[in-house]
């Protein structure tokens, strides 16, 4: 065979020099058998499901149409691409499940001289066994008669949730029994402990079961008036007949109407306005607190002030420069222009000037903390070299390119962030598109950049990695990671000994993207777009929000302009900033939610389709807050004369603090700069 | 009586003279419709050229957001006309092939491949798609070619090659895939059949020579100080002989292969049955892509870094014109069904819109051109058919 071919592919004018007939008949009559047709392919074994973690070999015999087995056949098996890092399958046909879901194997059989045959077979992976459970409470003091709901959480060893149903029992049933579903009864003083298992995997609650001799219970505050989305932290105070106080008991707590959260905590938030009742319940003695909710009333208007309007290009990040009266704004698209603004008058920004470069994205923009230099992103070069260039500002009006930075991040940058630390000095933080690492570049000579420290996310090969984005505060890195959730990073806080040159891991915030945006696949089909896109810090929270789109636009429609974004803001609390938690979130009815600006109690947000929008965030954080009326405002940044018509795709926001406007880019057609209005005041028509 | 080849060479020839007599460019007899992606902008263009010039008969927005490029990059016409592949090259983080339906042009179905899915070809019976994963942005290290069934838009085989796998093609006959190794310097050919490496070539000069089976492996050290000399747009340092080839073409006959050597400048030819090196032809400064006319008569080539088009003999390697085109980062080629025009995209810088220019391969000059999305890469051949009035 491979003699055959190249002698046939010969020129014409080559044969009779060679005694072909001769030699190549006998090849030719072996050759002319033709390879045997692959009919179907057999994969065993036949049930197809499998434990996370846990292996499965496969095995493939190629059949003729009479179900003969074909000998000397090749198999090959691929994962398919949904399943890219939910497992893998190697060359023998051996799959490692690495989480759970659905993986689609693809069977291909080849034979030399025959066409290639394949079979798609599904192998669910299902949770692997119960490693962990997790009780709630771990502790509980009762009082007789009390009753309290423990639940519990089983996860994998890979720290994949699972659904099992939990066995409850208790240490001594004469102090505190548990039923099936887990609600404990204090009987009588004493302590207990109940047991929650899940095959061999327990965990325990500690019950300290007191004597219901309450004589005098009450609950702090007792009566509040506050509004929607305020956070009331309850507190019970008891004493017994002598007068002590029994300290450390556990309420039950609950709450009517069903309008907010209470957590076990005492942590009440309402939703909407008007009257609830607040229990702490132990056993047959409870106490309540009336709580009146009224409006939030945050809500102002918002007004446009100025505009900026462009449609050659998408518009990326506007940046303001420190002095408050000139003002930066990419382009993408194709766009290979970053322009300079002047907005001492916000109701006319004018460009003053502009840079090209061999790019077709300035996505991201940010000047030095001194206002003496700026550094902007490059994406889709000609040349393929992109990296960032660094400007001088010696006049703001007119930024000069100095340097750029092309080393290793070639692929592109999508995200800068500068940040200067007394103990360190200046540093440019940014995104590497090809293989998703953090570059550290040292900036203390801007006309020289130079690199420190790269960092990236363990376990996935380059290509399944992605940072989209970055954040900075107290020497604290907030690295959006995609697929990787939030890390957070020491470059020189001190917290693990980091520094700019040498980045240390502090926390990884990770969350089911799937499960979350389920409805995204519905709505788009699999393989949407779906990862943590942004984070800010402020006070005790990190704001992250996730940028998805759906796989596709609906089936039918003519063009993009009928897709939509989806997304969430997550607030995590950071107290422990080694175990951040969600606390609270916002999701738009419709739009997405993309990145977000923090200025005193209000947050700023670009939410795609959703406009413009402005939150209150004073206070403490918990629940849904678009139920509680945190929204401030919203300003629809469509335009006719957009580069696309009519539709608002609102990117970001900057809001200046000199005069506290907002300066809003909308990818479809430019800058908006929006005042919040005050309050506006009742009149009474005479 | 005569062989439709043969009928088609003397109406070739008949039609050169006939142009050379006049010298001027006939106008074209019918429309003829190439698909051209934009990679910077998310679209596909259909271009239509006729008697009336080249103009865009529609486009199709191929991204998923118009907040993210998506990065469309290779082209695919299948041989029935019906379906056109699109390879998007920007995932996040993978890229993806898409099938579209040319007449109506709704998706109709798509997969996730490798790292920058790049140029793609569909077999000649219709039922495979080649794409090569060009993973031009990770570490250096081997990447592949991904394979998928058209029909049923599934991945069924990855074969991993080498370095940036780039510009590849599949042999008239449909049992050979070759592509080229930009950071590897080599040749490598897939048996379609048995979906593996058969051979691989080396192609630097000095050091050519054909191998069975698939390159050797080799570590991300092996590329320390290598440079991707901008993407083909800057000429090699002093005494860097690399080739850096960017394309693989086979002739017509299946004879031969010639691989672009984007660095050197020069069009590489190896004898597809002794697997060794033929000659190697100078070419045009920055030489990035070829293609060859059905005749297997002309070799034609893109000049990244001249801004220019050159047309070769096929036979005897001789350079019958090199051309300027509209603008500068000269990309694909595509042939039209009668030989007669060549349709070369052109992705021009930053802003600069792409475009296709279109080059009469009797005159062997430019007869029209046609702006486009930026950075106008990917191009393939759709139809002729009787002019659109």
């Amino acid at each position: 065979m491979k003699h055959l071919v190249p002698l046939l592919a010969l020129p014409q004018f080559a044969l009779p020099l060679l005694a072909l007939p001769l030699l190549a008949l006998p090849l030719l009559s072996l050759e002319s058998q033709p390879a045997p047709e692959i009919a179907r392919i057999v994969v065993s074994p036949a049930s197809r499901s499998m434990t996370a973690g846990d292996t499965l070999l496969l095995r493939a015999e190629a059949r003729d149409a009479q179900g003969a087995v074909i000998p000397g056949v090749t198999f090959r098996y691929r994962l398919g691409g949904s399943a890219r890092f939910e497992g893998r399958v190697d060359s023998l046909g051996l799959v490692t499940a690495g989480s759970t879901g659905i993986l689609p194997v693809t069977v291909t059989a080849t034979l030399a001289g025959a066409k290639p045959k394949f079979e798609v077979i599904e192998i669910r992976a299902l949770p692997g066994p119960v490693a962990k459970l997790e009780l709630s409470p771990t502790t509980a003091k009762l009082v007789t008669g009390q009753r309290l709901r423990a639940t519990g959480r089983t996860f994998s060893s890979g720290g994949d949730k699972r659904a099992d149903r939990v066995l409850w029992t208790s240490s001594n049933p004469a102090i505190a029994t548990v039923s099936d579903a887990g609600l404990i009864t204090a009987v009588r003083s004493g302590t207990a402990t109940i047991s929650g298992s899940v095959g061999t995997v327990r965990s325990a609650v500690a019950v300290t079961v007191v004597a219901a001799s309450l004589t005098s219970l009450s609950i702090t505050p007792g009566n509040a008036d506050a509004r929607t989305g305020d956070v009331l932290r309850f507190a019970v105070s008891a004493k017994d007949a002598a007068g002590t106080a029994i300290t450390g008991l556990t309420p039950t707590w609950s709450f009517s109407p069903g309008h907010g959260t209470i957590d076990a905590d005492g942590a009440f938030v309402g939703y909407e306005t008007g009257e609830y009742t607040v229990t702490a319940s132990f056993g047959a003695r409870s106490v309540e607190s009336t709580v009146t909710l009224a409006e939030r009333d945050v809500r102002r208007p918002l007004s446009l002030v100025g505009r900026l309007a462009r449609s050659r290009f998408t518009t990326e990040e506007v940046w303001l420069h420190p002095d408050g009266v000139h003002a930066y704004l990419g382009s993408g698209g194709g766009g290979d222009v970053l322009y300079a603004l002047d907005i001492s008058n916000p109701a006319n920004p004018t460009v003053t000037d502009s840079i090209i470069t061999n790019t077709r994205r300035v996505n991201d923009v940010m000047t030095f903390p001194d206002g003496k230099f700026l550094v902007f992103t490059r994406e889709g070069a000609s040349d393929r070299k992109n990296g960032i260039v660094i400007c001088s500002l010696d006049d703001p009006a007119h930024p000069k390119v100095i340097a750029e930075f092309t080393d290793g991040v070639t692929g592109g940058v999508h995200s800068s962030f500068v940040y200067k630390q007394d103990k360190f000095g200046t540093f440019i933080f940014l995104t590497n598109d090809g293989t998703g690492a953090l570059h550290i570049l040292d900036v203390n000579d801007p006309y020289h950049p130079k690199e420190v420290a790269r960092w990236k996310t363990e376990g996935r090969p380059d290509a399944g990695r992605s940072l989209h984005d970055i954040d900075l505060r107290d020497g604290l890195l907030y690295a959006s990671y995609w697929n990787d959730g939030l890390v957070v990073l020491d470059v020189g806080n001190g917290i693990k000994g980091g520094s700019p040159s040498n980045p240390v891991l502090v926390s990884q915030f990770k969350y089911d993207l799937n499960a979350l945006y389920k409805q995204v696949e519905v709505d788009g089909g699999p393989g949407f777009i779906r990862g943590t896109h942004t984070a800010w810090r402020n006070k005790n929270y990190v704001f992250i929000a996730d940028e998805v789109f759906p796989a596709a636009y609906p089936k039918g429609a003519k063009d993009a302009a009928a897709s939509r974004a989806y997304g969430r803001l997550q607030v995590l609390d950071v107290s422990d900033i080694t175990k951040p938690k969600v606390v609270a979130w916002y999701e738009p009815e419709y739009g997405g939610v993309h990145n977000v600006w923090v200025a005193g109690d209000t947050l700023y947000m670009g939410a795609y389709n959703a406009g413009f929008r402005v939150f209150d965030i004073s206070g403490e954080l918990r629940g849904d807050l678009r139920a509680q009326g945190r929204e401030i405002g919203h300003f629809n940044t469509a335009d006719m004369d957009g580069k696309v018509k009519n539709s608002a795709m609102t990117w970001g926001v900057v809001v200046n603090p000199k005069d506290g406007l907002a300066y809003v880019n909308d990818d479809n057609n430019g800058l908006w700069i929006i005042r919040i209005e005050p309050k506006p005041t009742v009149k009474v028509v005479p | 009586m005569c062989q439709i080849t043969r009928c088609r060479l003397t109406l070739v020839a008949a039609l050169f003279m006939s142009s050379a007599i006049s010298a001027q460019p006939a106008a074209p007899t019918r429309d003829y419709l190439v698909l051209v992606a934009s990679e910077s902008v998310d679209r596909v263009a259909l271009v239509r050229f006729g008697a009336a010039g080249a103009t865009i008969e529609r486009e199709r927005y191929v991204g998923w957001s118009t907040m993210e490029v998506a990065g469309p990059h290779g082209v695919a016409v299948a041989p029935s006309a019906n379906q056109y592949f699109v390879t998007t090259a920007h995932g996040t983080p993978f890229g993806r092939l898409t099938k579209f339906n040319t007449a109506t042009n709704v998706a109709e179905g798509s997969v996730m491949l490798g790292n920058f899915p790049a140029t793609a070809q569909v077999t000649p019976d219709g039922s495979l798609v080649f794409v090569v994963n060009f993973n031009v942005h990770g570490e250096m290290e081997p990447s592949d070619v991904s394979v998928v069934s058209a029909n049923e838009m599934v991945e069924i085989a990855r074969i991993t090659t080498c370095t940036m796998p780039h510009g590849s093609r599949i042999s008239t006959d449909g049992t050979k895939h070759y592509s080229a190794c930009m950071m590897d310097d080599e040749l490598v050919e897939i048996d379609t059949r048995t979906l593996a490496v058969s051979r691989h070539f080396f192609l630097t000069t000095g050091k050519e020579m054909g191998m069975t089976g698939a390159p050797p492996a080799r570590g991300a050290v092996a590329y320390a100080g290598h440079d991707m000399g901008g993407h083909g747009m800057e000429p090699p340092k002093p005494g860097d002989v690399s080739c850096s080839p960017t394309w693989a073409q086979p002739s017509r006959d299946g004879t031969r292969v010639w691989v672009a050597c984007n660095k050197s400048s020069e069009i590489v030819e190896i004898d597809v049955a002794t697997w060794r090196l033929v000659r190697r032809l100078p070419a045009g400064p920055g030489v990035y892509n070829l293609g060859v006319t059905h005749d297997g008569s002309k070799l034609i080539a893109t000049n990244k870094r001249d801004a220019s088009v050159s047309v070769f003999n096929a036979a005897s390697g001789k350079e019958l014109a090199r051309i300027p085109t509209t603008r500068r980062v000269v990309h694909g080629v595509a042939v039209s069904d009668d030989d007669r025009y060549a349709f070369i995209s052109v992705e021009g810088i930053g802003s600069e819109p792409g475009t296709v220019d279109i080059f009469d391969l009797m005159t062997l000059k430019k007869v029209a051109s046609v702006d486009v999305g930026q950075q106008a890469g990917g191009i393939d051949f759709v139809r002729s058919e009787p002019t659109k009035r």
